[in-house]
């Protein structure tokens, strides 16, 4: 026993003393002053653009990996402008032919994959794309990414039903609608006219990447980054922190020199026409409590930060300004609209429900929107009035849903009229709903508001997963959802209510109206004109008044940057924006 | 020694059976099915039936189970439905930030709640004894959340003694981010052992050995560090040793929190995204830790008391 008390006693007083040479050290810093040093809330699935189907990998994708096509940083709405392409496709009369010529002279990260170049990376040329475009429909890639092109590529759909059917893949088998037509030139042949088609060349999914690393690293592709993009992955540990430093070898790419109205006086084009990326390093550290990701930003350790619910009073004012402390920090606060839109979904296909129009909008008329957005959205959100978000063309700021005017008579007159008056006869709606604090409270306040009208709610809790099997196989009467924009059209949110996506597709409501969709088939065949902005009012409209989805909110994001960030403009669509940010390092200090 | 644990090892292979059958059936039949997570919002049927049968999950129950044994045996768990990252790796690379916590705080927590709970016994009645006491039922009561918020707020935020959280690979620097989080174990953790140990040798103290030692005239310093001491450390070694196999699974709201990554959220995240593969692996590595832990413990007592022997 003695012996074994001495080596306790020891290892005690190491540690004791390890200990008090941790307590008042200084983080100690190598980074070079222009590091950009920001958050993310997720863990991410890895670096394989055919797997980012969430904002937080899609952003870190394509940090790293380019799309033929991007965003522009500040017009809004929202551009498209080339990124690998060399400029905007050529689109055949029909509208079913695109060529797209690639800039010439990008080159791919140097990495050991590059075998015949000794490392050193080599130029990309249009076979790239196909066998990126290719790789994303192979079977064997398993991505949730396939929906951007399955049905809209001549021959794609049949080449991977081909890999399917052998259980190999032969990406030497020809694509009738996807070929390299030259060194630098790609022709997609589309199935039918397709105005959305082109953010699927914009979105992560789509991000090109190198042959030689997709076959050297197998499944562990997901690990590496081997891209043309502005940044290099230099660490990568997916459950703490992600680095990345300028990659030396990027294209020349510059900040743009035009905005929309307000950007010049914002200091936003301050940079115009200067090189990207301007950080030397960026490092995403991972965040999955709120607390310290607010406390590090409030220390100066984070660049920008979201605002934590229970941080907000601490930083906005009831007038939506900033408080005096955020003031003396000199952080500065950015709101902007979330393209995304919040509601409770009725399932169309319940005989109960879906067959009862008037029933659906008792509930609607029933469900009070103001207490909601105070309750659970701080204020952060405005009321929905109809499925399409403003910002996209076919909201409209001045239409008010007849049935999201909240009036508990005019309910009760509804359900009278849907054959339920007071409730009575009408079984406890089955609302499933998923096991957390917050949806518990939102079911709460559902329940209360249904009671007023004498309808019962009887809640099904289940895990994420067992809630997302539950709904797509159409089970439950009602459930909560959101949906936020996969690309700044209404067409993505219009067809949430197309008939041939219901479940388990994206139509999660199982809504079906032939009228609908004849108006939907007709938009897909126009490009942005007012005739289809019309055509969106009126498929938003028919929505309403079917009523298949009580509207929920448009959510507003609020971020908070330091004083000394430049160029943050928020964007909802913000794959990769961090090659436009720049630290000043002289108001850093 | 060597057939008794022997025997122990293959008579722990029905318990590691029944571990796997209680898994597999709760996760296959309750715990939601994950293609719909793993393909996304835009996902079609045809989809769902070739991601079902890519994964094996329109196989037989039976045949997925004898799978899931096959991967007991060889250790290799696949990949995760979730990550996508092989779950060996997602093990491996956990373990060690976990262990950088764990170990230290442990031994701190240990070897002080020891100390205290000797100092307290041997006061036994006084107001030394009655603190102490008090002390550790405030810190039991206590959660451990609001060690965390207090701590971060506090001593990192506001004093900045600390790092606010963080993680670096650089095993050097890594101490300084270790630092709070492990003073927080210490505090949560002492309480309870520091109670547990104080009745261990308070209960020792009551024996009739004792009394008997004392009518001798033994000088009290040597009862109670000679005879109390080496008897009560039984109990104490059990609930020592048993805790040292579970470290490696992590702490999850310690890692959460203060940015470790380290096994803690594995099966967290695994539990929310029905991510069975990984959670497969989680709990056969618990039970295996649980019935090593178990055969160490008794391994130790025969090191700790003569009395016993392994048979």
């Amino acid at each position: 026993m003695k012996p074994l008390l001495k080596v306790r006693w020891a290892t005690v007083c190491v540690v004791l003393a390890m200990a008090s040479s941790w307590v008042g050290c200084t983080r100690k810093s190598n980074d070079p002053p222009g590091t950009l040093h920001l958050a993310l809330i997720e863990k991410i699935k890895g670096m394989d653009p055919a797997q980012a189907d969430d904002l937080y990998a899609g952003n870190m994708v394509h940090l790293v990996y380019e799309s033929l096509y991007q965003y522009h940083y500040l017009k809004r709405p929202y551009q498209i402008v080339p990124n690998l392409a060399a400029a905007l496709p050529e689109i055949s009369a029909d509208g079913k032919t695109y060529t797209i010529k690639i800039k010439q002279g990008v080159l791919f990260q140097d990495d050991a994959s590059f075998k015949a170049s000794s490392c050193k990376g080599r130029e990309l040329v249009a076979d790239d794309i196909v066998y990126s475009l290719k790789r994303l429909a192979d079977p064997k890639t398993v991505s949730s990414g396939w929906w951007v092109l399955e049905g809209k590529i001549v021959g794609l759909d049949d080449w991977r039903a081909a890999s399917t059917k052998a259980g190999t893949t032969d990406y030497s088998a020809p694509v009738a609608g996807l070929k390299a037509v030259d060194r630098y030139t790609v022709q997609i042949q589309l199935v039918q006219r397709n105005y959305q088609f082109i953010y699927g060349l914009a979105m992560p999914f789509t991000g090109i990447v190198p042959r030689e690393a997709v076959e050297a690293y197998g499944k562990e592709f997901l690990n590496h980054a081997v891209g043309t993009g502005p940044f290099k992955l230099t660490e990568y540990n997916p459950a703490a922190k992600l680095v990345f430093a300028k990659n030396p070898t990027y294209r020349d790419e510059t900040y743009p020199s035009e905005g929309e109205a307000g950007d010049q006086e914002k200091g936003l084009l301050a940079d115009a026409g200067k090189k990207l990326p301007f950080a030397d390093k960026l490092v995403y550290t991972i965040y999955v409590e709120s607390q310290p990701q607010w406390l590090t930003f409030m220390k100066g350790g984070l660049d920008a930060t979201s605002i934590p619910k229970d941080n907000y009073a601490q930083a906005v004012t009831p007038t939506q300004g900033l408080t005096d402390e955020m003031k003396k920090l000199g952080v500065e606060l950015h709101r902007s609209p979330s393209l995304d839109v919040t509601h409770e979904t009725f399932n169309m296909a319940d005989p109960v429900i879906g067959k009862n129009k008037l029933l659906r909008q008792a509930l609607s008329t029933a469900y009070d929107p103001v207490p909601l957005l105070e309750l659970f959205y701080n204020n952060r959100a405005i009321a929905a009035q109809g499925p399409i978000p403003p910002g996209l063309a076919g909201y409209d700021p001045a239409f008010k849903s007849p049935y999201r005017q909240f009036s508990v008579e005019k309910a009760k007159e509804l359900l009278a009229k849907a054959g339920y008056p007071g409730g009575k006869g009408l079984a406890p709606i089955d609302y499933a709903t998923v096991s957390s604090s917050t949806s518990r409270q939102m079911n709460e306040y559902f329940q209360k508001q249904m009671a007023a009208i004498g309808v019962q709610v009887k809640f099904n809790t289940y895990s994420w997963p067992e809630f997302q099997a539950a709904i797509k196989n159409r089970k439950g009467q009602m459930w909560g959802f959101a949906w936020g924009a996969d690309y700044p059209d209404a067409e993505n949110f219009l067809q949430l209510f197309y008939s041939k996506n219901t479940s388990p597709g994206p139509n999660d409501s199982n809504y079906s109206n032939p009228e609908f969709d004849r108006l939907y088939e007709k938009s897909l065949t126009l490009a942005d004109s007012p005739e289809r902005t019309a055509l969106y009012v009126k498929m938003a409209q028919m929505v309403v008044e079917d009523c298949p989805w009580i509207m929920g909110v448009h959510r507003l994001n609020y971020g908070l940057t330091q004083k000394w960030l430049k160029n943050y403009k928020y964007h909802d669509i913000q794959h990769g924006i961090a090659k436009y940010l720049r630290v000043d390092p002289a108001l850093k200090k | 020694m060597l057939i008794y644990l022997l025997r122990r090892i293959i008579g722990a292979i029905p318990t590691v059976l029944g571990v796997a059958l209680i898994t597999f059936l709760l996760f296959n039949l309750v715990g939601g099915d994950p293609t719909y997570q793993m393909l996304g919002k835009h996902a079609t049927a045809q989809q769902v039936a070739e991601l079902r049968h890519e994964y094996g999950f329109d196989q037989p129950l039976i045949t997925q189970f004898v799978d899931y044994l096959r991967q007991i045996v060889t250790f290799d768990f696949g990949r995760s439905y979730a990550t996508k990252q092989q779950i060996s790796a997602m093990i491996s690379n956990g373990i060690g930030p976990s262990l950088t916590l764990a170990i230290p705080a442990f031994f701190v927590t240990t070897i002080l709640a020891v100390v205290i709970a000797l100092v307290v016994s041997y006061f036994r009645g006084r107001w030394v004894d009655k603190l102490g006491v008090v002390v550790c039922v405030v810190g039991m009561s206590l959660p451990s959340l609001a060690f965390i918020l207090f701590g971060q707020y506090i001593l990192a935020y506001q004093l900045g003694w600390f790092p606010i959280s963080g993680w670096d690979n650089d095993f050097s620097d890594r101490w300084q981010y270790i630092a709070m989080p492990m003073l927080i174990w210490v505090l949560v953790s002492l309480g309870y052992d520091v109670r547990f140990f104080r009745t261990a040798i308070l209960e020792e103290t009551g024996q009739d050995y004792v009394r008997t030692a004392r009518a001798k005239g033994l000088a009290e310093k040597v009862v109670f560090f000679k005879h109390v001491l080496k008897n009560s450390m039984v109990p104490i070694v059990t609930n020592v040793v048993l805790e040292i196999p579970l470290l490696v699974l992590g702490a999850f709201l310690l890692e959460g929190f203060f940015g470790i990554p380290g096994l803690g959220s594995i099966t967290i995240d695994a539990v929310h995204n029905s991510d069975l593969p990984v959670l497969k692996a989680m709990t056969t590595l618990t039970s295996l830790l649980m019935i090593f832990g178990n055969l160490a413990t008794d391994v130790v007592y025969t090191l700790v008391d003569p009395r016993v022997s392994l048979k």
